[in-house]
């Protein structure tokens, strides 16, 4: 069964006054396990597309099944639930609780999610250990390079065990060799525990290591390539 | 988690947090140092209306209080002064023989009520002797003493060893003249009292108004009043009642009876601490709201991320008033450390008013005042902080479960 479904999406900003058309009867169906990249230019639709599947936004027109549930009959409140118990989020800018550090970080929506003690340790060794960042569990975030943090919010989306991570730009503010480690990360974590990733990017090193890459053009998909 | 979360906001902007954790702890101060004011000179004043006018009970014939007449003196004084001297919780107990009369000098009369007292007594319920300013105490020796205050020897332009004539009503309503020499003046700081009492000695007013005519209907002793000083204020009603149930012919009434000024101060301190508490409540709510608009709007993009990884809106409510209540927390203390301490500091010395003697003494207030805090006080102004933190945090906290993730995480 599809992790994704998603059918006529549209999605227009001001409708009343200057129509702006982000998305226009978008169609899409992510299965369990791909590692899909979502391609184009500034305003093709990419971050738009990325908030409806992460039910952060809704659609204007059209139908997203997320897991099953059509998120359009879902309150505020749920959704915040659905989110939290369904979908990572890995951000352009990496977001963390400034005020935590790392484990606390990584632990935080297994925490929301009232998880034991015992297992959110367990998952937080595990995790820290899987990105490399192991020895840096006590550092607050202000004391991580871009690449680390960003290796946390991906620990952090990976540690409730959501159905799958979105990742709005994740390698944007990153150098060369800290996107090919993060990259390396998300890959391994996807082909070794079948992890869904699909990205919103113009990355090109992202792109090259996708295996499937969705291009949106104003607003619609323009190619759906499988690799 | 929520709470280390909000704890460890406060104290990311520091500076910003201190400013507003000095500015409460400086309100509470204010405010526990004029509600200590206020108190020191609202419980001044009960003290000095007790100790010098109307001691913590007074016996009296049921007519007595509607009309001084001779007549209404107590026929079984003795019984109630027996009764007394068998209570521990009595301090003291004095016997007085009141009448209202005039009292004159060749250059002026004033209207006054002439109160005869057992000098010795008197001493251990009231402060009279110790308010004489000028001259001295009744002597053992001399019959004819009269103690006037400063002001009625002004009023009559008399002074010490000077003469004045009391004139009043004897049991048969005969009117009676009696020359009386001043031996001391008196300064109580209550204008009203001072100017409206004489005090001689009981046994010499008390054979002046012995009846001439019906020689059989005089009593043993013409005892008009009984002032009972207690050792505790909290005694006061169970006595009273021992007293109405022992002498059900008798008036007992207590100084707040007595003295309707003093029940209303009591039960005004309260409803002036409350006008009190809630003005600075008021001017505390808008500092702190705009402090924690600040904070929530700096963060919004965090709230927004906060959100959408799946903190729900009520934790995020809870955040942002825990945040609130932390800086109550961490200023109320501190504000009534201070507090306290002004008062500690103060409980010796108290603040000198004495360039406000005048308007004060009008009031029967004590020119210094000894500011006073209870643990009640301490209390409600700390349920006040928590009260107004709490307010104070609701609209910022709406703000921030008001805002739409998808918005927030956009914010730069």
């Amino acid at each position: 069964m599809p992790i994704i479904e998603a059918h006529g999406l549209t999605k227009t900003y001001n409708p009343d006054k200057v129509p702006v058309h982000a998305l226009r009867g978008v169609d899409l169906t992510v299965e369990k396990g791909e590692f899909t990249a979502i391609i184009g230019p500034s305003g093709s639709g990419k971050t738009t597309l990325l908030n409806i599947i992460g039910g952060l936004d809704r659609p204007t027109e059209g139908k997203i099944r997320v897991d099953g549930i059509d998120l359009s009959t879902l309150t505020d409140n749920q959704l915040i639930d659905f989110r939290q118990k369904n979908i990572g989020f890995v951000f352009q800018s990496y977001n963390l609780i400034p005020v935590l550090n790392v484990a606390e970080n990584t632990e935080f929506v297994m925490l929301l999610q009232k998880r034991p003690k015992p297992e959110r340790e367990r998952r937080v060794e595990e995790l820290l250990k899987a990105v490399g960042l192991e020895d840096k569990m006590d550092k607050r975030p202000s004391e991580l390079s871009g690449g680390q943090q960003q290796r946390v919010a991906v620990a952090r989306a990976l540690a409730p065990k959501p159905s799958f991570i979105l990742a709005d730009e994740p390698t944007a503010n990153l150098d060369s060799k800290s996107a090919f480690n993060l990259l390396d990360i998300m890959e391994q974590l996807n082909r070794e525990e079948g992890i869904t990733f699909i990205f919103s990017t113009h990355d090109s090193r992202v792109i090259e290591r996708a295996r499937r890459v969705l291009s949106l053009v104003d607003g619609e998909i323009a190619k759906d390539e499988r690799r | 988690m929520l709470l280390k979360i909000a704890w460890r906001n406060i104290w990311r902007s520091k500076t910003r947090s201190f400013v507003v954790i000095l500015s409460i702890a400086m309100g509470v101060w204010a405010l526990a140092f004029i509600l200590s004011f206020s108190l020191g000179m609202t419980y001044s004043y009960i003290e000095n209306a007790i100790r010098d006018q109307w001691s913590h009970l007074q016996v009296h014939h049921p007519g007595f209080s509607e009309d001084k007449l001779v007549k209404y003196y107590i026929s079984n004084a003795d019984e109630v002064l027996d009764s007394l001297a068998g209570m521990p919780e009595v301090q003291a107990v004095t016997p007085r023989t009141i009448v209202s009369g005039m009292v004159s000098s060749s250059r002026g009369a004033s209207g006054v009520e002439v109160v005869g007292v057992d000098p010795e007594l008197e001493t251990a319920v009231t402060h009279l002797e110790s308010e004489i300013v000028e001259g001295g105490y009744f002597s053992q020796k001399r019959k004819s003493e009269i103690i006037l205050s400063r002001r009625t020897a002004e009023r009559l332009k008399v002074g010490l060893r000077n003469r004045v004539v009391v004139t009043f009503q004897n049991l048969d309503g005969t009117i009676t003249s009696v020359a009386f020499r001043v031996v001391g003046l008196f300064s109580t700081g209550n204008m009203l009292f001072d100017e409206g009492r004489v005090f001689v000695k009981r046994k010499t007013l008390q054979s002046h108004l012995m009846s001439s005519e019906n020689p059989s209907e005089n009593p043993g002793e013409f005892i008009h009043e009984i002032a009972i000083f207690l050792h505790n204020t909290d005694e006061l009603l169970p006595v009273k009642k021992r007293l109405q149930a022992s002498f059900g012919n008798l008036q007992v009434q207590d100084y707040r009876e007595l003295s309707p000024d003093i029940e209303l101060y009591e039960s005004q301190i309260q409803l002036s601490n409350t006008i009190m508490i809630t003005i600075f409540m008021l001017a505390l709510i808008f500092g702190i709201v705009n402090t924690m608009l600040m904070a929530v709007l700096e963060r919004y993009r965090e709230l927004g991320m906060l959100m959408a990884i799946g903190m729900n809106k009520p934790k995020v409510f809870a955040m942002v008033v825990l945040e609130t209540l932390f800086l109550g927390m961490v200023a109320a203390p501190l504000g009534l450390g201070l507090g306290w301490l002004t008062v500690f500091l103060l409980k010796d010395n108290g603040i000198d008013l004495s360039a406000f003697a005048k308007g004060m003494e009008r009031f029967g207030l004590d020119t210094v005042v000894y500011p006073l805090l209870s643990t009640e006080l301490y209390l409600q102004i700390a349920v006040a902080v928590f009260v107004t933190a709490l307010l104070a945090s609701l609209y910022p906290a709406l703000k921030a479960i008001r805002l739409r993730p998808v918005e927030a995480l956009q914010k730069v």
